[in-house]
């Protein structure tokens, strides 16, 4: 027997979730919605778990990672319940509920825990350049370290423990019997999904916003990689540099029409913009931004009269790892494509024909 | 030229002549009172004279609203002024309003009008024809239709070539196009709202494909496609002129959906659509009607039978709202939906699709005064400031409401409004002082 929670909503308000209780269960979000299909039939399914406050069942599911947003749900809302905005709220809430740690749900659901976990880490940043004496030379080299040791860290500490508990509760309790074949069979899916979300493409509205975020995802990915294991800020290869200048551009011009996007809030997917989808966008912005001008201060010759610029690219690169990486919206990027990955292994073990 | 005011005075005036108005007119003038009717139609009658039958009793509307309209038509103590306007209405004191009515050209001399239909013949202009929702065309010199009242011609000045055809084909000579606006300044001691409501344009809802799939029509389409004086004398689909046998209701089109703006329910829709299922289940007995409904609101008296009935008829009641209509190749339609049954999406086709609109208010009710304020509840109907001990009043003494004016409702609400208006209106009449 399923336990009725009706606190739930509650605290899925806090999550940034709408009116749930406005919906009269005519199920157009569902039937409008061009991803949901007759094996994976969503949102109002997660509207009736949301209202009925069915914990498990909507932590063992994968159907919030398997919505793109475009909107078309809660424009056409004939309650104005929001089944839209609900989806992204339950995805904020399942990254909370995934991570080991407890901190991401912390951060969703407190701006203020938020803010003084950016202050902390930007005391943190100042407090060890000024042990540094402010010397150039060794911040950047050990900057140059710490990127790398960040990566490392947080993806062994924190992002692979919470993705084999997201594993844990979506495959293994529901009790889903997968082969080891098909396991590796599907690993494709995973790597695909992650590289290209195509699966946005399958969304109604226009293919900008997949091409946007497309361009975004390969600018990001391929400036992290020259940044650390190329060195940018160290290289003396014209390409490299130029490869820098590029992917540092791409980042944060296609973030100033996100946050632009977010500011005018024409579209249905930009209507509503939480404290987490800001320090998202921004992070990124301002980390493209940053490295671009840190790195246009090392051609002019200016970096040495001017630390601070380095510092303030570390401060935002150590926020950018230490918080919104782990515990912030960047999971997205992992547990979406695992959500594909995994709901490959489904449908390959014939789960959605039973 | 200036055109001369014509100055009258009666007891009520009347906005509207369709069933409320015409009800309400008729309970006042069988007491005695000088009643003037204005209808902007070329007929009175309104929506229900073009009905096929009425739920929950399946009777025939056009024999219910015929026999009522030549009386009303009759009657020596009421005017009627078709294809005429209230332009504005003044009250000046106490059982004193004074309304400025424009009476628009009908080409033709109505008293001299037989209803021969020779100019009809005559006339080489074809246009669609509202009276059949567009499902068939007209000509420009036209009887409005087969049970209008008055049932004489009309010329469609707009479409009109002037050729002069039917004016040399009339036996009578009663088409005269020197015709002119007639201005009315008329004098009344009372005025009775009944200016009905608005059908749902769905056109608002794309996703839905009405004016670009053929096969999608409306619930009204449908409704004169099972009247007695239907146009092709059985149910065709438009595409292709096929008699169909898998057709689809789609309930709450426009009703109860704030995406378009109207959040409440039609109270009509769920048993028009139950009455015409059951009339195309003995009008075409191998179809298959399916409903797609949000929920079935049966309420009135003798609803939840008529439901049952269509059930055991066999129509199919389909719990899900559609979301999206696509069309395919040989015309056919497949309606996208959420079976709440099961909690799935569903897909399925159908030859032709019936949505179901719902009832808007018709705003020119809030126009007709203009120093007083006529109030509008939040849904924009006339507004009952007293609704359970005085439902016909308004916000201004001496004007009352009758029918839909006030909000969606059925036939017999309707009348029952209307008798409401005619008795509020009579004891505001007689009182002294």
């Amino acid at each position: 027997m399923a336990r009725i929670n009706p606190e739930f909503s509650k605290e899925l308000k806090k999550y940034g979730g709408f009116d749930l209780n406005a919906c009269y269960n005519c199920g157009n979000c569902t039937a409008v919605c061009s991803l949901s299909t007759s094996e994976n039939s969503f949102p109002r399914e997660m509207v009736r778990y949301s209202v009925l406050g069915l914990e498990s069942e909507i932590e063992t599911s994968l159907n919030p990672w398997l919505c793109y947003y475009c909107g078309d749900c809660s424009s056409t809302c004939p309650r104005e319940a929001d089944p839209g905005e609900l989806m992204m709220s339950l995805r904020r809430w399942l990254t909370g509920k995934y991570d080991w740690t407890g901190l991401s749900g912390l951060i969703y659901r407190s701006l203020t825990a938020s803010i003084i976990a950016f202050v902390v880490v930007a005391i943190g940043v100042i407090a060890f350049a000024y042990a540094q004496a402010f010397n150039l030379e060794t911040i950047l080299h050990i900057g140059h370290y710490f990127e790398m040791f960040a990566i490392g860290g947080v993806f062994a500490i924190i992002l692979l423990p919470n993705i084999i508990h997201m594993w844990y509760l979506t495959i293994l309790k529901p009790k889903t019997k997968v082969s080891l074949k098909t396991y590796i069979k599907s690993i494709g899916d995973l790597f695909v999904h992650m590289f290209t979300q195509k699966r946005t493409l399958g969304c109604d509205d226009n293919k900008t916003r997949w091409f946007e975020h497309f361009i975004l995802v390969i600018g990001y990915l391929s400036l992290l990689f020259t940044t650390v294991f190329l060195d940018w800020f160290s290289a003396q290869n014209l390409f490299i540099i130029l490869l820098g200048y590029v992917e540092s551009a791409i980042v944060f011009t296609v973030t100033i029409i996100f946050v632009s996007g977010r500011i005018q809030k024409k579209k249905e997917v930009s209507q509503r913009s939480q404290p987490s989808d800001w320090f998202f966008v921004i992070g990124l912005l301002l980390m493209g931004l940053t490295a671009f001008i840190v790195r246009l201060f090392i051609d002019l010759n200016i970096l040495d009269n001017n630390v601070w610029m380095y510092l303030f690219h570390l401060i935002i690169l150590a926020q950018w790892a230490l918080i919104i990486v782990p515990f912030g919206k960047w999971t997205h990027f992992l547990y979406r494509s695992f959500a594909m990955y995994f709901d490959k292994l489904k449908t390959l073990e014939g789960v959605y024909n039973e | 030229m200036q055109s001369q005011i014509i100055k009258e005075s009666f007891d009520t005036l009347v906005v509207g002549g369709g069933i409320a108005g015409g009800e309400a007119a008729l309970n006042l003038a069988n007491n005695g009172y000088k009643v003037l009717i204005v209808e902007k139609d070329l007929s009175i009658g309104g929506k229900m004279i073009l009905l096929s039958k009425v739920f929950p009793t399946l009777d025939c509307a056009a024999c219910i609203t015929t026999p009522k309209v030549s009386e009303i038509s009759r009657h020596p103590n009421i005017t009627i002024f078709t294809k005429s306007e209230v332009k504005n209405i003044d009250k000046i004191g106490a059982k004193d309003f004074v309304a400025n009515v424009t009476k628009q050209p009908r080409y033709v001399h109505v008293d001299d009008c037989t209803g021969c239909q020779l100019c009809e013949e005559a006339c080489p202009v074809s246009v669609t024809d509202q009276y059949q929702f567009d499902l068939v065309g007209r000509k420009a010199a036209f009887i409005p239709f087969s049970i209008a009242s008055p049932k004489v011609a009309a010329i469609d000045i707009e479409n009109c070539t002037l050729c002069g055809a039917c004016e040399r084909a009339c036996p009578t000579n009663c088409i005269d196009f020197t015709q002119e606006e007639e201005n009315y300044e008329i004098q009344v001691k009372s005025v009775v709202v009944a200016t009905g409501f608005k059908l749902f344009d769905p056109l608002m809802i794309p996703r839905y494909g009405f004016g670009l799939y053929k096969n999608v029509i409306t619930s009204m389409q449908m409704e004169r496609q099972l009247a007695p004086t239907r146009p092709f004398n059985t149910v065709l689909r438009p595409s292709d002129g096929k008699m169909p046998d898998n057709i689809a209701y789609v309930l709450c089109t426009g009703s109860r959906d704030l995406s378009v703006g109207n959040p409440i329910c039609s109270q009509i829709c769920c048993m028009y659509s139950i009455k015409q299922a059951q009339l195309i289940m003995g009008s075409l007995p191998m179809a298959d009607v399916t409903l797609y409904y949000l929920n079935i609101r049966a309420f009135g008296k003798g609803f939840n039978e008529f439901y049952d009935q269509a059930k055991g008829m066999g129509v199919d009641f389909t719990k899900g709202k559609v979301a999206k209509i696509t069309e395919k190749e040989n015309g056919n339609l497949i309606l996208r939906y959420e079976d709440i049954e099961t909690g799935k999406v569903s897909e399925s086709e159908h030859d032709m699709v019936i949505l179901s609109v719902g009832v808007l208010p018709n705003q020119d009710a809030n126009k007709l005064f203009s120093k007083e304020d006529l109030k509008e509840d939040r849904f924009h109907f006339v507004n009952q400031p007293d609704i359970l001990a005085s439902p016909a009043k308004t916000s201004i003494e001496g004007v009352f409401v009758a029918g839909t004016a006030t909000g969606p409702m059925d036939i017999p609400d309707s009348i029952l409004s209307a008798g409401a208006a005619a008795s509020e209106t009579i004891s505001y009449l007689s009182r002294k002082k």
